[in-house]
């Protein structure tokens, strides 16, 4: 069993507070940090092959660089706690249940790229987590571990947590930026790139709750050690939230070596009533379906690429057999039109076309060109758009159409649904 | 500006906290979306009088209030009800019985999706991923998140809404 | 300054330029919605893509600075297709309007469609539904079903007009443009939204179900609003007489100037066009009795010169207008020396002061004021001005005064005064465009085209001397001043009179230092400065 990382205070009672945190060797890092020099701590994090944890996976330290060496602007690292992925919680367990550990990965950060202001974007639904986490940032600054000389080094670290009010646009890094300067949360443009340009005009480094979380491992561990626990090409390890059809949902911290199959039977207990697995979402909703033919593969950035999907924030939804696939590709269509933001065309007019051609296959109503059409709909819009939205709504329609056709063709050409016979879908809440 | 016959207005301590938050952020107008939270647990619900209000301390015109507003599913436009459930209706919830969750309390409240109950004490509405699919089917409850629903679970939920 | 290829051509551009601005100038169209020059950059349409060759995927080239080196195709494959996707994007809850659309001719979806879509539809579905023939303000009807969501108009609001009245609330595809509610639009440049959406989603009232724009002519011109002298279009309806209820103007658009109005123009200038085709004098009169009749040019003119011969020239006032054409100033200044008249003024108090703001609105409404003041239309060494030629002819010293265009009945003198002098003149000569109260009380009215039907040059209130063009034959039988001053001066011997007016101002660039070494073909689209600041005559 692999030496948990973020999930090992999980179950010790009280976990959530400062004297827990630092009875259980919390803070070392952070001391550490104080004792190194900005480039030195990049130069670990660099050599521990971090990547974004949030969905995007790119390598952390390649993001910290990217911040001009000589602008005046003040910089500020923003937390993006605003998890919306379908599919994933993990980042609701870190808040509630270790937030110092955000807050040392945070401060470590901030350090480390010069920042001395930093928001935490809590989505708005989040209230319980808001809650914990306000409490441990009061107990952190009555603990001089915020404000200002942190543990005596002269840094200064303010943290603003900013809720937000709904709206899974608001997880895209530019349209949190947006959020927090007061706005709808339209993305930006890019370039500039949030490093350049970022919030309210400065440069500006975004990172994911658990992206950050690990940073204080990797100070007391080294580099080397975090790399060595992975791949080539990324370390460590990380939360996969498994959900859907599956003995023992839930948050599994395991080596981004470990494989689909390891996840699904040896921890989740594989799949209930006996029933057969069908697909497997292995990344967010915005990741390519599997079939359960392509379930060994390993989990981490590379490794999911190359198998055709991605590895995106790690939420694994797990479909049996019972599951009738155009169904749920309508569900998915349904939540991307509801949370495209609106702002470019290809995104706001393809995404509620999508949802209506599914909504029109499930009632009975499908036409023959239909399945060609939406596969065609999704390929001239991907690419187009100001963000990676649309390209995140693009791969389930596309991969749902192309791995399970036949379930769209039955549909279209029997009315009804082969999976579940005499089931009537009937009342379809659409937008 | 009245709403139900009362002046909209922050009380003194109200707009202490609007100043503080305003005085927080690189940029004042980041306090918007705290001070729309702050407006809407004051007055309820946001009114174009909210808003207008709203703008007026921020130098905002009010159609940008506005936009902000109907931009995020957080804030009410219309009242609510004393009580608030969101059933979330995303995959996993769906996959694992969210349209009868649905159903169930369609039936048990006699409203529809996005009303209230005649008596004002619950609120109805579906919302996309609330992102605790390890407790699916569930339903944010107000502050709280219940998973795992049963039509029991679902009834003793309901009984204990005061 | 950057150099970089496009379409295989090269071009250097001023740097920071984006890619649309440097394909225009090789001529390469790439089309967009959102994007527009007075405005922020918004990337939102997604038309403009090209494809670069540095970079695997197509940009947007709104947002693309042009770099040295760079390579941009716009016309590939990909490119054509993406386009074509962009477009049936577009168009999918676009509302089937077209045929009681005001946009219809000069639609860019339309436009767009046949230059880079020609596909067939394949959208079966419902459309998403939103509100329709709203009024927004005085000037403006939104229809926002047929709304692109290019958000230029509230940009516009916010950059131009810094009002905000306009937002797009909600999100996806249920986005919305529209105003708070309750709220109007009611800016003084509200109507400049309507020309920057390529769609009809913003429509003008005013030119609601008018006539279909492929019927109209257009012609350039200027605003004579104002001294601001915002460039227009003048577009008009001659082909279908039976349309707008015959009124010739069917609309003003602004024309783009830099060094004026850059694209806008406030809504008083843009519709305030009423007056070219409504009330107008059509024909000379002359009064008997108690009343007016109607006469020939002939017998008009004959009487004009008989009368003007008839007086001393200390017995003669002459009033021009700041309304006037630079080339009929001059001709009047001929006029007052031909005749040896020392009274001679154009400026009278307007009745209330004119509104004023730090963009366009300036408070002389008059086209023309600097210009007047350049040729110096001022009394002569102790004559009279405006004010003194109204008390010496109420005083019956002066006996015959030839007011231009100004209605000395409605403006801020004393009304009771200005009508016992108008009743005590012995002969009283009225030029001017429209009914009002000076034409009912003249001996002799001669009826004067309006800037729209003639051409000439004014000079704002910078000094910038503008072109103005024909668009249309005077009404009925009126003539341009110029014209009625070349016969006037003609008969008095001073010359032949002028078949076009630029014969006129080639004469006062060589008469009036300020205009020196100035001439139409230099003026081109956008005027020119006079070439020295002329000082008013002392008084």
């Amino acid at each position: 069993m692999a030496e948990l990382l973020l999930m090992r205070r999980f179950e010790i009672p009280d976990s959530h507070t400062l004297r827990v945190y630092r009875e259980t060797g919390g803070y070392q890092g952070l001391a550490q940090a104080f004792g190194m020099t900005p480039a030195a701590i990049l130069d670990e994090v660099k050599k521990s092959n971090l990547r974004g944890l949030g969905g995007a996976g790119f390598p952390t330290a390649v993001k910290w660089g990217f911040l001009p060496k000589d602008s005046p602007k003040p910089r500020y690292l923003v937390v993006n706690a605003d998890e919306g992925e379908p599919g994933t919680f993990k980042d609701r367990y870190l808040l509630e249940r270790d937030p110092h550990a955000l807050i040392e990965g945070m401060v470590i950060a901030a350090y480390a790229i010069g920042s001395h202001l930093s928001f935490v974007y809590i989505r708005g639904e989040y209230i319980k987590p808001f809650r914990i986490f306000s409490d441990a940032v009061h107990e952190a600054y009555e603990a001089g571990l915020l404000g200002k000389n942190l543990l005596g080094s002269g840094f200064d670290l303010n943290v603003i947590i900013h809720r937000g009010a709904g709206a899974y646009i608001c997880g895209e890094e530019t349209g949190l930026i947006s959020s927090l300067e007061g706005k709808k949360g339209w993305p930006k443009l890019k370039p500039p790139f949030p490093a350049v340009r970022g919030a309210f005009d400065c440069p500006t480094i975004v990172n994911n709750v658990e992206t950050l979380c690990h940073v204080p491992h990797i100070i007391t561990r080294g580099g080397e050690w975090f790399a060595a626990l992975g791949t080539k090409t990324q370390g460590g390890t990380r939360m996969y939230s498994v959900s859907g059809h599956v003995v023992r949902p839930g948050v599994y911290e395991l080596p981004v070596t470990a494989t689909l199959r390891e996840l699904i039977y040896d921890h989740a207990g594989g799949i209930p009533r006996g029933r057969r697995l069908k697909a497997v979402v292995p990344g967010g909703s915005s990741a390519q379906i599997l079939t359960a033919e392509e379930i060994d593969v390993t989990m981490d950035v590379d490794g999911l690429r190359d198998a055709g999907t991605m590895a995106g924030s790690a939420g694994v939804i797990v479909m049996d057999e019972s599951t009738c696939i155009p169904e749920a590709l309508w569900v998915l269509a349904r939540f991307y039109a509801h949370e495209s933001c609106g702002q470019c065309t290809p995104c706001r007019e393809s995404t509620g076309w999508v949802e209506k051609i599914l909504a029109r296959i499930l009632s009975g109503k499908g036409r023959p060109e239909d399945p060609d059409n939406l596969l065609d709909i999704a390929r001239r819009g991907a690419g187009t758009t100001i963000c990676a939205f649309y390209d995140g709504a693009v791969n389930p329609y596309v991969s749902y159409v192309e791995r399970f056709r036949s379930e769209f063709d039955y549909h279209i050409h029997h009315g009804e649904c082969d999976v579940q016979p005499g089931r009537v879908v009937t009342g379809l809440e659409t937008r | 500006m009245s709403f139900a016959g009362q002046m909209i207005a922050f009380t003194p301590t109200q707009l202490d906290e609007v100043r503080r938050l305003q005085a927080l952020y690189p940029d004042p107008r980041a306090a918007l979306l705290p001070v729309l939270q702050l407006a809407q647990e004051a007055f309820g619900f946001i009114s174009p009088d909210v808003e207008e209000y709203v703008a007026g301390l921020f130098d905002l015109s009010p159609a940008h209030v506005h936009e902000v507003v109907t931009f995020y599913t957080l804030f009410f436009t219309k009242p609510v009800g004393r009580h608030i459930l969101s059933v979330c209706r995303t995959l996993s919830c769906h996959l694992l019985g969210a349209p009868d969750v649905v159903a169930y309390l369609k039936e048990r409240l006699g409203i529809e999706v996005g009303e209230t109950t005649k008596d004002g004490m619950v609120t109805l509405f579906t919302v996309e991923c609330l992102c605790a699919c390890e407790m699916a089917p569930m339903m944010q409850v107000n502050d709280r998140y219940e998973g795992h629903l049963t039509r029991e679970k679902i009834d003793r939920i309901l009984e204990r809404l005061e | 300054m950057p150099r970089l290829t496009i379409d295989g051509k090269e071009i250097e551009v001023p740097a920071g330029e984006n890619l649309i601005e440097a394909a225009r100038g090789l001529g390469i169209e790439i089309p967009y919605y959102c994007y527009h020059p007075g405005l922020s950059i918004a990337g939102q349409c997604r038309l403009c893509m090209v494809e670069l060759e540095k970079n695997p995927r197509p940009q947007i080239a709104c947002n693309m600075v042009a770099m040295d080196g760079m390579v941009v195709h716009t016309q590939t494959p990909k490119v054509l297709e993406t386009r074509k996707s962009i477009m049936e994007f577009h168009l999918i809850n676009h509302p089937l309007d077209c045929p009681v659309c005001d946009q219809a001719g000069e639609c860019w979806l339309q436009i767009y469609y046949m230059k880079h879509g020609l596909y067939d539809s394949r959208f079966v579905e419902d459309k998403v539904h939103k509100p329709k023939a709203v009024p927004l303000g005085p000037h403006v009807i939104l229809d926002a079903e047929r709304c692109i969501l290019c958000s230029r108009c509230t940009r516009f609001c916010d950059e131009i007009t810094k009002t905000g009245e306009l937002g797009i609330f909600n999100r996806g595809d249920h986005s919305e443009v529209g105003l708070f509610p309750g709220k109007v639009l009611d800016n003084r440049y509200s109507g400049n939204v309507v020309d920057i959406c390529p769609v009809g989603a913003l429509t003008d009232r005013d030119f609601r179900f008018q006539v279909r724009v492929w019927y109209l002519d257009t012609q350039k011109s200027v605003c004579p609003g104002c001294s601001r002298g915002c460039n227009i279009e003048i577009h008009s309806n001659v082909r279908r007489p039976h349309h707008a209820q015959g009124r010739r103007v069917a609309r003003l658009k602004p024309r783009y100037n830099p060094h004026v109005n850059d694209w806008w123009i406030c809504d008083a200038g843009r519709y305030g066009f009423g007056s070219i085709d409504q009330g107008r004098i059509t024909f000379p009169q002359l009064r008997e009795g108690g009343s007016l009749r109607e006469v020939t040019w002939q017998e008009a003119l004959a009487l004009l010169i008989d009368r003007l011969r008839a007086y001393g020239p200390d017995e003669i006032g002459l009033l021009a207008s700041p309304e006037m054409t630079n080339e009929e100033l001059f001709l009047i200044r001929r006029l007052a020396e031909t005749l040896g008249v020392k009274n001679l003024d154009f400026q009278i108090p307007p009745r209330e002061p004119g509104d004023e703001d730090d963009f366009l609105l300036r408070a002389d409404k008059n086209p023309n004021t600097r210009g007047a003041e350049a040729i110096g239309l001022w009394p002569a060494d102790r004559g009279l001005d405006a004010w003194e030629m109204i008390e010496a002819l109420r005083r019956e010293q002066l006996k015959c005064l030839w007011v231009f265009h100004h209605d000395v009945t409605r403006c801020g003198w004393p009304e009771g005064a200005v009508l016992e002098a108008l009743q005590a003149a012995q002969c009283l000569i009225y030029t001017g465009s429209n009914v009002n109260g000076i034409a009912e009380r003249a001996h002799l009215v001669l009826p004067a085209a309006t800037y729209a039907e003639k051409d000439g040059t004014f000079t704002n209130f910078e000094g910038r001397v503008q072109r103005i063009r024909k668009a249309l034959p005077p009404l009925g039988d009126s003539r341009a001043d110029w014209e009625i001053l070349g016969e006037c001066l003609e008969a008095l011997n001073a010359g032949p009179k002028p078949t076009r007016p630029e014969e006129v101002f080639r004469a006062l660039a060589h008469a009036v230092p300020a205009f020196a070494g100035l001439t139409y073909r230099d003026l081109g689209e956008y005027g020119l400065m006079l070439r020295e600041v002329a000082h008013g005559a002392s008084r």
